[in-house]
């Protein structure tokens, strides 16, 4: 039963303790030299480690004089020495820093063993989108050894006009471009992700975001017409269209009251970002259902 | 449905190997979520197959339809087809590219139609404002041949068009024309540039392939990987010729950068150059023609192999420009000839 298997085990285990306790007793006796060798390289090791935990409670209670010290402001020469080692050091994280944070310039550079990588940083209604590289390789005539500049943007164009002769207006001319790239990708990409409800149909668009088509309803849910939005940037520089069309879908003929709406819509469009006039859809929606509950 | 459109469905839904079935009918997003799952998908393919087809009838899919469906595939297997690369050009100083999508599809369309009777077009929208077009080829008096399909893939407002290699070649010009014409573009002309991986070859002639960049922000690129000089390696190896061996990685490095190299299976050499020889005489010597001879380098990585021929003893650093300038001048096809 399980008891007597317990009660024989722990007898076992006895026996065990028994055994080893004698094995040991007859090694120690057996061996007495190796013993006091051990025994002493045993007690060296100690006085070693004690030796060197009072040299190091020595230094920290040095430390603590010290800290108490600089905080009570006494002289600095007596305990606390900042090395100019460390002065260097704070100053070169501080460059690095600054050197960092030029990126949100939008126009940053860090020079390379060839010449210069520039750094073009884009933003739209301050938020840091996309950044594009160039490295440039300083030799006669200036190139552009590669880059990460996509390739609908014009940069053999510019490079060829601008980089040799005013390398500055390249750089500003090419900041233009990738800025209000990105700016109008923003736009569309917040259209399609924000204000999915208002479209009846995919957006339509191309990679330099400059031509944008869509079916839209002011109101998600309501039982407001469907118009019809063509959007065209003929000016690659900048983040507003240069041509607005809006119609209201298959309706050729309109009513004043109508007409003024189509004109008022395609006006809006024209003047204002693209997700900003969807918001103040939104914004107006949110109003109407309020008065209703009111 | 018409016979031949429900056998182009059955032979098409048979390409598709099983383990891809689910993945690729979702993605042709034509049989929803519901119809799918009253099919069985468990069943013997031959089975499964028939019960699709019964499903596509149904639902009354089209020839279009089908075409999508073997566009899907061709995207999930766009390695068994060989890319060629066209470069399309327009003179300086056109208005501001407008790309209309819709616009560009009517238009290659019509081209191609007004051209030949009979030809079937597809498009499938894809990721980065590209579209797959998918070209079945007839003639006067013939019916589209939905089997040997071409594939045209075209990023928006970029000059470069990808092509399938077709063994029908006739048709290339006009296919050429409609691209053109309707990326309002004037010239097309094809690139000596020929690859299996179409990704790669995107990455090569969109100059995608060494994008990392020194930044202040970035922890440096520059870090040292050793090919093969391990500083862990057993004290008892030593290296006698550490100098050269680490010469070699450094001219390796600044050629070949620190990105994965793009993924092309072969470059040729057409040479047509007199013979050069050291030693006076000899018959090669004497000839007045030059010598033709092709020469083929075939790897399943051609450009990481080159890579890796220096470091590993079997070629001298640097390597010949005519092998490193691949990427760079796109092109895995040259025809030498003496100046």
């Amino acid at each position: 039963t399980a008891g007597t298997l317990v009660r024989g085990l722990s007898v076992l285990a006895h026996l065990e303790r028994l055994e080893t306790r004698m094995h040991r007793s007859r090694k120690k006796l057996e061996e007495p030299q190796t013993v006091q060798a051990e025994e002493s390289a045993l007690v060296t090791e100690i006085q070693k480690l004690r030796r060197l935990r009072d040299k190091l409670r020595a230094e920290v209670k040095r430390r603590q004089a010290g800290v108490k010290a600089s905080t009570a402001n006494v002289e600095p020469d007596q305990t606390w020495e900042i090395t100019e080692q460390e002065v260097l050091e704070r100053k070169w994280e501080n460059l690095k820093a600054v050197l960092q944070a030029y990126r949100f310039t939008g126009l940053s550079g860090k020079l390379t063993s060839r010449g210069v990588c520039v750094c073009i940083s884009t933003a739209f209604e301050g938020n840091l989108l996309d950044s594009y590289f160039m490295d440039l390789i300083v030799q006669k005539p200036l190139r552009i050894h590669r880059h990460s500049v996509p390739v609908f943007i014009p940069l053999e164009e510019l490079s060829a006009k601008y980089l040799e002769t005013n390398i500055q207006h390249f750089l500003f001319t090419l900041c233009e471009y990738l800025n209000a790239y990105s700016g109008r990708k923003y736009q569309a990409d917040r259209l399609q992700s924000d204000f999915a409800a208002f479209l009846a149909g995919p957006l339509q668009r191309n990679s330099l975001c400059n031509l944008l088509s869509f079916t839209y309803k002011v109101e998600p849910r309501g039982q407001s017409f469907p118009l019809c939005a063509r959007l065209l940037y003929k000016d690659l520089t900048r983040t507003l269209p240069t041509d607005v069309t809006v119609t209201y879908q298959g309706m050729d003929a309109l009513s004043t009251s109508w007409e003024e709406q189509r004109a008022s819509q395609e006006n809006l469009f024209r003047t204002k970002p693209l997700h900003h006039v969807f918001t103040s859809f939104a914004r107006k929606g949110e109003m109407l259902d309020m008065s209703l509950v009111s | 449905m018409d016979e031949t459109v429900a056998e182009f469905f059955k032979r098409t839904i048979l390409k598709i190997p099983m383990a891809e079935m689910m993945t690729i009918l979702k993605a042709w997003d034509f049989l929803s979520e519901n119809q799918l799952q009253t099919v069985n998908f468990r069943q013997r393919k031959e089975s499964l197959v028939q019960d699709l087809v019964l499903l596509c009838e149904k639902k009354r899919a089209s020839l279009n339809d089908a075409a999508i469906l073997d566009i899907v595939y061709t995207q999930f297997h766009r390695h068994q087809k060989v890319w060629d690369v066209f470069r399309m050009s327009r003179e300086p100083g056109e208005d501001i590219d407008l790309f209309d999508m819709e616009q560009f599809k009517r238009s290659f369309k019509k081209i191609l139609q007004r051209a030949l009777k009979n030809v079937t077009i597809s498009f499938r929208d894809a990721e980065e404002n590209a579209v797959w077009i998918r070209i079945a080829w007839g003639s006067q008096y013939r019916k589209p041949n939905q089997y040997r399909p071409v594939y045209v893939v075209y990023y928006s407002q970029t000059p470069y068009a990808f092509t399938s290699s077709s063994q029908l070649r006739s048709n290339i010009p006009l296919l050429g024309q409609a691209l053109t014409i309707a990326s309002k573009h004037h010239q097309i002309m094809k690139m000596d540039l020929r690859s299996r991986y179409l990704d790669s070859l995107k990455a090569i002639v969109f100059k995608q392939y060494n994008q990392t960049f020194e930044t202040h922000n970035s922890t440096t690129p520059l870090h040292e990987r050793s090919l093969g000089l391990d500083i862990n390696m057993d004290s008892r190896i030593i290296h006698e010729n550490r100098i050269e061996k680490e010469r070699v990685q450094r001219v390796t490095q600044e050629t070949f950068g620190y990105y994965p190299q793009p993924r092309l299976e072969f470059a040729q050499y057409k040479l047509e150059t007199k013979f050069k020889s050291d030693l006076n005489g000899g018959i090669l010597a004497e000839r007045e023609e030059p010598l033709r001879c092709l020469i083929k380098f075939s790897s399943p990585h051609l450009l990481e192999a080159l890579k890796a021929l220096a470091p590993a003893g079997i070629a001298d650093a640097p390597l010949s420009p005519l092998l490193t300038c691949i990427p760079n001048k796109g092109m895995n096809y040259f025809k030498i000839r003496d100046k």
